[in-house]
Formats: structure tokens, sequence, C-alpha cells
């Protein structure tokens, strides 16, 4: 009996060492994640500031810039196209992957700095400024709302305007109880076993970003689940989530904390903050919480939708955000 | 070839091993006629779940017990996800009231979300170093688990969404592997034990750690004699 338990116990490890030649691999891009512009050519792209991101503008070089700026962090700006439209309302827009995200470059997450992502910005504005005096917009959901307002607390002169959707986080404990409120762990439920019992299927090495991106593009099936607190209606569409600079920035901000508002009340120019009425852990209160930060600000509601407004709303958030632009262009 | 992985790990095992488990054994107290071990257990493994098994120890000179288990995480969707285990526990060594064990399980488990069904066939690989008494035991435990063949399967949601061209199929190389470590202990009455486990799981790079680094599962066996 020893003897058979002993060939078991070899063919267990067999297991462990057979290689075959015709089994798909999980960190070759294109198999379970798409490529990045590093791997697929194709790709429109911009290299600045030591990196390469996917990048595109639509409209008249000349015009005012708006510079969309996706969640995350990690996340693309695939489910925001439809800002675009503004192009044919006289402004040059601008969108580009972060750092680390969407489809492009992946760096060590060591590498990364929250600093860096201001600097990426800054930038990406140079890179498309056609004129010194054009007028810079940002439109930032999400964390890229953040960024945003990160990037005005820094460099108030260079921004023109701004429309926040439902940052959700100026300083790090904004963040943390906005996470608390949204994020709630019912640990019978379906939604929370499937994003944590996929840890024994898949685990990654810090920097294994194929592996680790596929793993939080399906563990998103969690945003929108029935009942989440943040009104999401369903999957929107997404290129490829990066895993490495999210546990990065997250990471950073949790042992260091952040405060980007020390010189917002400084920012003499109206902002606009939209918000998904649906989405209950943001709603009015936590605009209005964020606004409060700015000297002069609006905060619109857009109905029946949640925290992806921008995607399943298009039709109610664009005359907003093109009314208030128009003011200011 | 992933044909021959498979089936070469469930002919080993089903005809090397007839019945099978996964469970905490007081070895001091498991008499050799208590031919058969009924185990439930409440776990953290990963996420909240329950599990359920089976063993049935040897006619040996050392204690051999094939064993066989179920287990599946909290959720309203009864199947769709869910591991099982089937191998064996054997005693290395023991000197007075000290005991070496080991463990060998093939894992079989499935994976579903709205994007992807996910099917791995997995070993798990563990060793026991502590102190047995016939009422009560306590053992360091290390063990390693190993997501060795994997299948994906994508809906169309995923396609739809993030790549109409992923590709599904078979993946290697091993696209998971993850340790643990921790103490297992045991209270013993009757035919019955009450286990209870607690320990930390670190994923194989030693670097990074699961979304809930750690493991607990409070378990119950009921030992009953064959012939």
């Amino acid at each position: 009996m020893r003897f058979k338990v002993l060939l078991f116990a070899i063919s267990i490890f067999c297991l462990f060492i057979i290689g075959c030649s015709d089994d798909l691999s999980i960190h070759q891009p294109g198999n379970l994640v798409l490529k990045t512009v590093d791997e697929n050519p194709a790709l429109p792209s911009v290299s600045i500031n030591g990196t390469r991101l996917h990048a595109e503008a639509f409209g008249n070089p000349k015009d005012p810039m708006l510079v969309f700026l996706h969640g995350g962090p990690g996340g693309d700006y695939r489910n925001a196209l439809s800002v675009k439209q503004f192009a044919g309302n006289g402004f040059y827009v601008v969108f580009y992957d972060q750092r680390g995200s969407g489809l492009s470059r992946r760096h060590p997450k060591n590498s990364y700095t929250i600093d860096i992502m201001f600097e990426d910005l800054r930038a990406v504005i140079d890179f498309y400024r056609t004129d010194p005096n054009q007028k810079i917009f940002l439109f930032g959901h999400s964390w890229g709302g953040i960024l945003a307002a990160g990037y005005i607390d820094k460099y108030p002169e260079k921004i023109d305007g701004a429309i926040f959707a439902e940052p959700g986080g100026f300083t790090w404990k904004h963040l943390e109880e906005y996470s608390n409120q949204s994020r709630g762990l019912n640990l019978f439920s379906e939604p929370v076993s499937d994003v944590m019992y996929l840890d024994q299927f898949l685990t990654g090495k810090e920097n294994d970003h194929e592996l680790l991106d596929y793993k939080l593009n399906i563990s998103s099936s969690f945003t929108y689940a029935p009942g989440n607190a943040e009104g999401i209606e369903g999957p929107s569409p997404t290129w490829r989530n990066g895993s490495v600079v999210l546990n990065s920035l997250g990471s950073i901000a949790a042992r260091d904390g952040y405060d980007f508002t020390q010189n917002l009340n400084q920012y003499n120019t109206k902002v606009l903050f939209i918000y998904g009425e649906s989405n209950t852990a943001y709603g009015r209160e936590g605009a209005e919480k964020e606004a409060d930060f700015f000297k002069v600000s609006q905060v619109t509601g857009i109905p029946d939708t949640g925290h992806e407004m921008i995607y399943f709303k298009w039709n109610s958030v664009y005359p907003v955000v093109l009314e208030y632009l128009n003011s200011l262009k | 070839m992933k044909t021959l992985k498979i089936v070469l790990l469930f002919a080993f095992t089903f005809v090397i091993l007839p019945k099978l488990y996964s469970q905490n054994i007081n070895w001091e107290s498991l008499q050799k006629n208590q031919k058969h071990i009924a185990h439930f257990n409440g776990h953290w493994e990963y996420a909240l779940g329950f599990g359920a098994a089976y063993g049935y120890q040897l006619n040996s000179k050392t204690p051999v017990v094939l064993n066989a288990s179920f287990s599946k995480p909290a959720g309203e969707k009864v199947l769709d996800d869910f591991k099982t285990r089937i191998g064996a526990q054997f005693r290395i060594m023991k000197i007075n009231t000290f005991q070496v064990t080991a463990s060998v399980q093939a894992i079989y488990r499935r994976y579903q979300n709205p994007l992807v069904r996910i099917q791995n066939f997995g070993s798990e690989l563990g060793l026991n170093v502590g102190y047995f008494r016939p009422r009560f035991f306590i053992a360091g435990e290390f063990g390693f688990d190993k997501a060795i063949l994997t299948n994906f399967k994508h809906a169309e949601s995923f396609k739809t969404n993030f790549d109409p061209d992923v590709r599904d199929g078979w993946y290697q190389p091993s696209t998971g592997g993850n340790f643990n470590y921790g103490i297992v202990s045991g209270y013993s009455f009757g035919q019955s034990d009450i286990t209870f486990k607690i320990g930390m799981v670190l994923s194989q790079d030693l670097k990074t750690t699961p979304f809930v680094p750690f493991y607990a599962q409070l378990g119950y066996n009921f030992r009953f004699g064959g012939k």
C-alpha cells in the first residue's frame, strides 16, 4: 500500500513538471487580454515622459482642448468615447489611457507615483497643444476626477475649467469613506464570493501584467452586481484594466495618504460636478461635499443612472456638460 | 496533451486510491477499527464556505486515510463555484507523542461569474508536525496548492465588453499557486473530533497575497467502525 501511495504522490508531482506545446499561455498578450501599444503598433499612441500611452484626439487642434481622464486607477477611456461628440461643438477632444492603464505601456509596480500621473497629464496637454493661449478643460470620471482635482491643486493657472463626474475622494479620508459606502461586503453573497474565490485559480507575481489585468477584468462583474450601491446598471465596455498601477497607487495612497484640496479654494473658475442620482453611496451630498472645496461650483444630478452615467446616460450628461463648457469657451 | 494530463491525474487517483477525503485527524485517537470518518466544516478558504468529506482508513501498519471532499463558497448559486479533492493522508513518523503526517490531494475546481467559466485541475501537498494525545492534538501545518491546468470559456458579455477575440481553451503554464501555513488543533471525545485550524495564505511568488490572506476552519469528525 505504501508503494501505491508513493506512486500516487509521484504522479501528482509529475503534473507539476509536465509541459505541453499545444496549450495556450496566459502570459501571451492577445490570448486573454488585449495587446498594449507596445505589442500592437497599429494602436494610436503618444510617447511622452518616458512612457507610451494609448491616446487619440478628435476635432480641430486649434479649438479649446478638452482632456478626458478615465477612472480606475487602471481603467481606460473606452466607455467614455461618447465624449468625442464635443469635437462637433468646437472642442479639441483628447483621450488617453493613463500610464499602466488600458492599452498603455505597463511598468513595474515600484515605478509608479502619484506625481508621475500629474506629469503625464501635463505632458499629454503639451503634446497636443497647438497654441500657448489655447484653453484647456479637464473632464474627469471617478479616479480621473481625483486626478483632475490634484492637477488643479498643483497647477491652477494651467486649467480653464473642469467637469467632475463622481470623483469620490479629493483626500484619502474621503476616498476611504466612499469606498466603505460603495463597496459593502456581504460575505454570503454570490458577487463577493466571485471576487474572492478566484484567488485560488489565478495568482500572479507582482508585475505579472497579463494575468493580473485579466483577473481584474473578470472581477469587474462585482461592480455591477444587482443591488450595487453605486447604481451601476450593468457592464460597460473596457479594453483592459491595469492591475499593477491600481495596486501601486492604492498602496501609496494607503501608506502616505493624500490631500488634493489645499489650494482648490484659490481656483476662481466655476467647476461642474455631475452625479448619478441612483448612486446611493455618493448622491447630491457627496457631490456638494466635494464642490465645497471650490469657490464657485455647479452641482447637477443625472437622473436614472449611477456611477457610470457617462456611458449609460450620455444623452442626459451631454447637454449639461456642453452648457458648462460653452459658458467658459 | 491536456487530455493526457487529465487522464494521468485521474487514472492514478482512481486506480491506485479507492476512496478519499481532506480533513483534520487526531491520529492518536483514531482506532484501527474506525474505518470510516465523516467530516463537516465551515471555513474561510479564499471565501466563506462549507464542506463535507468522507475518509476511509486502510488496513496498514502505518495509518493511512484515503479521502474525498467537496466544498463550496457561500452564494446564491449552488453549483457554479466548488472544489473537490481526492487524496490520502498518512503518517510519516512518530516519536512518542510527536508525529509527522503528510497529505497528497488531487483537485478539481470550478468557478463561474457573469463573464467567464473557469475549470481547473490542481494538486495540494501538505505536511503536519505536531503533538498528538488521545483527547487532543495541536500541530503546525504547511501546504502548497497548485492550479496546474486551467480551462477558460468566456461568456458573450466578456466578448462584448472586453475582447471579442479572447481565446477560450486550456492554458498553461500553471495559472496559480498558493502556500499556506498555520496551526491545526482538535479535541476528541467518544467517536467525535472537533477541529479548528487557522493560518495564512501566501502566493507562490512569496510576495503577494490573496484578497483575504488567511484561512480558518471549524470542523467536526465522526469516526465509526467497520468490521
